[in-house]
């Protein structure tokens, strides 16, 4: 049925607090159509514009992660002691040395980051794909949505812990401990990814019935 | 599942290819395979229309009730 804003509703008497919120409703045009003026799916959409940006962005970050495993492979053997590095927090206030612990955590921690970005990237890249081809509601979408929830999930959470256990143990006083507030953001995040493969499974579904409906 | 189709019969005896009953009624051959293969999900009124139409029967004659339990569903396993 076409929306009729113009004119006032049709419906029965309305109660005078309702009235009141319609006629806010009326003077404020919150359903504006908005119609994107560019291609979002299909070849030479959007989508395949990102999925360039994607594929470069995965080419950079395959490279920084193999630096930094290297670098981490080379941190086990290369002797520290006698460099007499220190490292400090951003404020330049307390020093400590760097340890080969707090070094191989540090590194370690930073390769894991940028490797489960790196699976991230490499799911968004195949969904990408797909919305390239103009075919977003493949059954195979659904799964790798789930896995870029999971890895989200599992690098924020991480993340988070990672910072806990530098402040606590092995570099006290040169990084603040993050509160439980950090993570409603990453909560949200991962719970919107779970949410939206649930929507593309549905989707997978009903493209399954439609195929099959002859 | 506990619907059964029964193209094969009809063709037979009708004397007709599958391929001329996809041309007439206006689905493709694949499609059509599907559904005498029992394979597909719904068939559009539509469709039922344009097959009875073609085959000079009614959709009884094509859809056949046989007791037994449905088929499984197939989204579970895929996803």
């Amino acid at each position: 049925m076409p929306s009729d804003r113009s004119h006032p509703e049709r419906s029965d008497r309305p109660t005078p607090g309702l009235a009141g919120i319609r006629a806010l409703g009326r003077a404020i045009p919150f359903r504006i159509s908005f119609k994107t003026p560019f291609k979002t799916l299909g070849p030479g959409s959007v989508s395949s514009l990102l999925k360039i940006a994607l594929d470069v962005a995965y080419v950079l970050l395959m490279v920084i992660t193999a630096v930094l495993l290297l670098v981490f492979l080379a941190s086990i053997f290369v002797p520290i002691a006698n460099l007499n590095i220190t490292v400090s927090n951003d404020s330049g206030g307390r020093q400590q040395p760097l340890t080969r612990p707090l070094l191989l955590f540090g590194v370690g921690a930073l390769t894991s980051y940028f490797g489960g970005f790196l699976l991230i990237l490499r799911n968004l890249r195949m969904i990408f794909r797909t919305l390239t081809i103009g075919d977003p509601f493949q059954p195979d979408n659904v799964r790798r949505l789930r896995q870029v929830g999971l890895i989200l999930a599992v690098v924020t959470g991480g993340v988070w812990l990672a910072q806990g256990v530098v402040a606590a143990r092995l570099a006290p006083g040169v990084m603040e401990r993050q509160g439980f507030g950090e993570l409603l953001t990453p909560i949200f995040s991962v719970l919107v990814v779970f949410v939206l493969a649930e929507v593309f499974r549905e989707g997978a579904r009903l493209r399954r019935e439609s195929e099959l409906t002859i | 599942m506990a619907i059964r189709i029964q193209l094969d019969r009809l063709l037979v005896e009708r004397r007709m290819s599958l391929t001329e009953l996809a041309d007439r009624v206006g689905v493709t051959v694949a499609n059509l395979s599907i559904l005498k293969t029992g394979k597909a999900r719904a068939v559009r009124f539509t469709t039922l229309y344009a097959l009875c139409r073609e085959l000079e029967c009614q959709p009884g004659d094509i859809l056949t009730y046989e007791p037994g339990p449905p088929e499984p569903d197939l989204d579970d396993d895929e996803t």
